[in-house]
């Protein structure tokens, strides 16, 4: 089930009806039952897949706790190999296979490729992850092991993280599905008006823009250097409106119902360099890799050609993780080389802005370093939409070549479509600069209803009439 | 600090709010409707005709893009004697334009001749979700036969009317509401239509080459019963109104035929129909015109000059004895 979607406008009032009119014993199995039912829209069957996970690792992490020694560790891999089989099975088996495959044609070996025909469990990558956290932070002793099926089961299927995240550590959630939330009229509406911000990143923006994205990435050989450019800086926009509106939603889902969930983005493309942007992009991701991969494999503690490696494996198997092609293996990569490269030049930018009399606090310097990190975060998106390598080799090649002005719109998007498309990605600057500068979001509840309601008439409205709601799936589903 | 309401207070809060966004919404559908109806100019204006009983022509010419374009009622009228209007309307297909027709000869009189146009993709049906330009209908979602008549094609048109909002927002991207108002204030749309025709200034764009170039194994046009189906029961309603049918396979880019691989299953069909009902079939799509690239903007569709000749033949030929005298 979409959030964008008029089956979720039923769901989500009638759940949060029966949650808060139910005994506290009844809540977490309603919940449970809720999110089964939310999960079952897209494939019902798979729900078997997720019982089976949620079964291996409540066992391991029971029996984790109990044990200690090398049972515990063994425990501990059993758990992460199974999880992670079901990932691999469904999500890897073919880009594997099919790499074996051509490797060993060019062995001379004529294999043909075995073929599975599974699809993808939606969010999958989100719920093996968030239950990998569970069992090692068991092992660590960080977090005791649930007793209770249903609420372990409720954990990582709770439906308004379930399928994109935040992915979260058991320390923050778990404890949360004990305690008995009562209905409170200010975090309700809080939480609303959370899915309301939400729904204008993915509605009004993202999805304006992903029109023109998808036309002109979807045959990037028709499309002059100017659309590729165009498109490019709005993918860049669609994909952080897309996943953190997708996350302002799940976030102001839960907080209705009484859970808080971690925050998963901070303003990223306001990063004044590329380790800024990955603090502030999908913060549930990276710091999931940064805790269970990067910090393992000696983190910074290491040599520098250690820690170079450390980097570009932690964001090599990143760019895996969204998916099964080569152009996220090098999407990937190349965010981890942008890193590797800001150590060694770092000092020396650092000396030319000090030379040129630009302190750490001057306006032009962090100008000139967010512009910078845009741009470089941009050409990595390039490898990140594009279907191929190919084409993604296709458009760097072509962004700066044969502008022209005349030939602006496309198929499905006319010239005339981007007064809002544009107006839309100035909007949301503006409104998150001033809720930064004068916490706009904070103030509107103290407000007399008289002002309050029209408010929010008018950015439901808003809404509601600028929102685009053809191109439906949240583009992290697929991850 | 403010006081924070008591849970029953609260959840009427709520409701209340709801409520009035309700009520909002219904209130803007109604005006967005209203206004799209004021329109008298374009695409709107031309549908605001037909379905206020305004043409009442004894010539109508039915069917897609291409009859839209392709048709020049003033010559027709010219030749003829005989009014003449132009139901074309683009992106429908054959079960699209029947309700078309339907909701024209519920709401007009007088059809004489209904001159339906064929394409190679005349027998192809609409899938649900694929109704092109729904807010279009939105004003006239209350006219039995159009309403039925999309929601055979696709059961989920029952939101677009029952919805407040739903068919101008989740069915539109084009801001059509926003016409709707601008309209109810006075702003019309530029008039680029002549009595539901729409002549397109255009050249020759060069898409059918990259068209050509991507198609490995020619191109083949569904045939679906459904669709026949629609086309036998264009001819039922215009006779049972009274009128003539003539059915018209108009001029076709050449080059671009060889490409159908199931043309003549198609031309077979069309042909079987025209003997089964009675009617003449008119195959222009060998005429002359269509050797001429300069006449068209597309394989598909001529362009204004070509429009005026193609016209001018037809119009001739529908002047002799037996048709339309």
């Amino acid at each position: 089930m979409l959030f964008n979607s008029l089956e979720f406008a039923l769901f989500f009032p009638v759940v949060c009806g029966l949650y808060f009119l139910s005994p506290a014993s009844w809540r977490t199995p309603l919940l449970l039952l809720a999110s089964c039912v939310f999960y079952m829209a897209f494939i019902p069957a798979y729900v078997l897949i997720l019982a089976v996970t949620i079964l291996i690792d409540y066992v391991a992490g029971i029996y984790i706790e109990r044990v200690t020694g090398r049972p515990k560790r063994a425990l501990l891999w059993v758990s992460i190999v199974a999880t992670c089989m079901v990932l691999f099975v469904f999500k890897y088996f073919a880009f594997f296979t099919g790499m074996f495959v051509g490797f060993a044609g060019l062995l001379g070996w004529q294999l043909s490729e075995p073929a599975l025909g599974l699809i993808l469990p939606i969010g999958l990558s989100f719920h093996t992850f968030q239950s990998l956290s569970y069992v090692v932070e068991v092992y660590r002793g960080r977090q005791a092991a649930e007793r209770d099926f249903i609420t372990y089961a409720t954990y990582v299927m709770f439906f308004p993280q379930l399928v994109a995240g935040p992915i979260e550590r058991p320390q923050n959630l778990l404890w949360q599905f004990h305690r008995f939330h009562d209905f409170d009229y200010a975090r309700v509406t809080s939480g609303l008006r959370r899915m309301a911000w939400g729904f204008f990143k993915k509605l009004v923006v993202a999805d304006r823009l992903a029109i023109f994205v998808n036309d002109v990435y979807g045959s990037p050989q028709n499309h002059n250097g100017l659309q590729l450019t165009i498109a490019t800086v709005f993918f860049a926009y669609q994909i952080y409106c897309d996943f953190s509106g997708y996350s302002d939603i799940a976030i102001g889902t839960a907080r209705v119902l009484g859970f808080r969930l971690m925050e998963n983005f901070d303003r990223p493309y306001h990063a004044a360099s590329v380790s800024e942007f990955w603090r502030r992009w999908h913060i549930s991701l990276s710091t999931w890799f940064r805790d269970y991969l990067y910090v393992p494999l000696g983190g910074s503690r290491v040599g520098p050609g250690r820690r170079w490696l450390n980097i570009l494996v932690t964001f090599g198997i990143s760019g895996l993780w969204h998916g099964a092609n080569w152009t996220y293996v090098v999407w990937g990569l190349l965010n981890g080389l942008y890193l590797c490269l800001g150590w060694v030049f770092g000092p020396m930018v650092d000396r030319a802005f000090r030379v040129a009399g630009l302190s750490e606090d001057s306006a032009v310097r962090r100008g000139v370093l967010v512009t910078t990190t845009f741009v470089l975060t941009c050409l990595a998106w390039v490898l990140f939409r594009a279907e191929s390598l190919d084409d993604a080799w296709f458009i760097y090649g072509h962004l700066a070549t044969d502008w022209d002005m005349r030939a602006l719109g496309t198929e499905s998007f006319g010239t005339g479509q981007f007064v809002p498309a544009v107006g839309a990605i100035l909007a949301l600057e503006l409104l998150e600069h001033a809720n930064l500068r004068y916490r706009w979001a904070r103030r509107v509840p103290s407000l007399p209803t008289v002002v309050r309601w029209p408010i929010y008439a008018a950015a439901i409205f808003v809404v509601v009439m600028f929102g685009v709601y053809r191109s439906s799936q949240f583009i992290y589903f697929q991850f | 600090m403010a006081v924070r309401p008591q849970p029953r207070a609260a959840v009427t809060r709520l409701a209340a709010f709801a409520g009035l966004m309700f009520a909002l919404a219904l209130g803007l559908d109604a005006l967005a409707d209203a206004g799209l109806r004021r329109i008298t100019t374009s695409k709107f204006g031309s549908l605001n005709r037909v379905m206020s009983g305004a043409v009442n022509a004894a010539v109508v010419v039915n069917g897609s893009s291409r009859a839209l374009v392709h048709y020049d009622p003033r010559v027709i009228t010219r030749a003829t004697g005989l009014s003449a209007y132009n139901l074309g309307m683009n992106g429908v297909l054959t079960d699209v334009q029947l309700p078309m027709l339907q909701a024209y000869l519920r709401h007009n009189t007088g059809t004489k001749l209904v001159i339906q146009n064929l394409d190679a993709f005349s027998l192809k049906a609409t899938k649900p979700g694929e109704i092109y330009d729904p807010p279009l209908y939105m004003p006239y979602l209350d006219d039995p036969d159009l309403y039925h008549g999309l929601s055979a094609i696709d059961p989920a048109v029952w939101k677009w009317r029952h919805i407040p909002l739903y068919g101008y927002t989740v069915e539109d991207t084009r801001f059509t509401w926003a016409r709707g108002l601008l309209a109810f204030a006075g702003v019309q749309p530029p008039e680029d239509y002549v009595d539901g025709f729409n002549p397109r200034r255009l050249s020759w764009t060069g898409d059918f080459e990259a068209f050509r170039a991507s198609l490995s194994t020619g191109l083949s046009y569904p045939t679906d019963a459904k669709a026949m189906a629609a086309l036998e029961q264009i001819v039922d309603v215009s006779q049972a109104a009274g009128a003539k049918v003539v059915l018209v396979y108009s001029p076709e880019y050449a080059e671009a035929q060889s490409l159908v691989v199931n043309r003549r299953e198609i031309f077979a069909a069309f042909e079987a129909l025209a003997r089964r009902r009675g009617v003449e079939l008119w195959d222009y799509s060998d005429s002359p015109l269509g050797m001429q690239r300069n006449l068209f903007y597309n394989s598909q569709h001529l362009n204004a000059d070509g429009a005026a000749l193609f016209s001018e033949q037809l119009a001739q030929r529908l002047a002799l004895p037996g048709i339309t005298r």
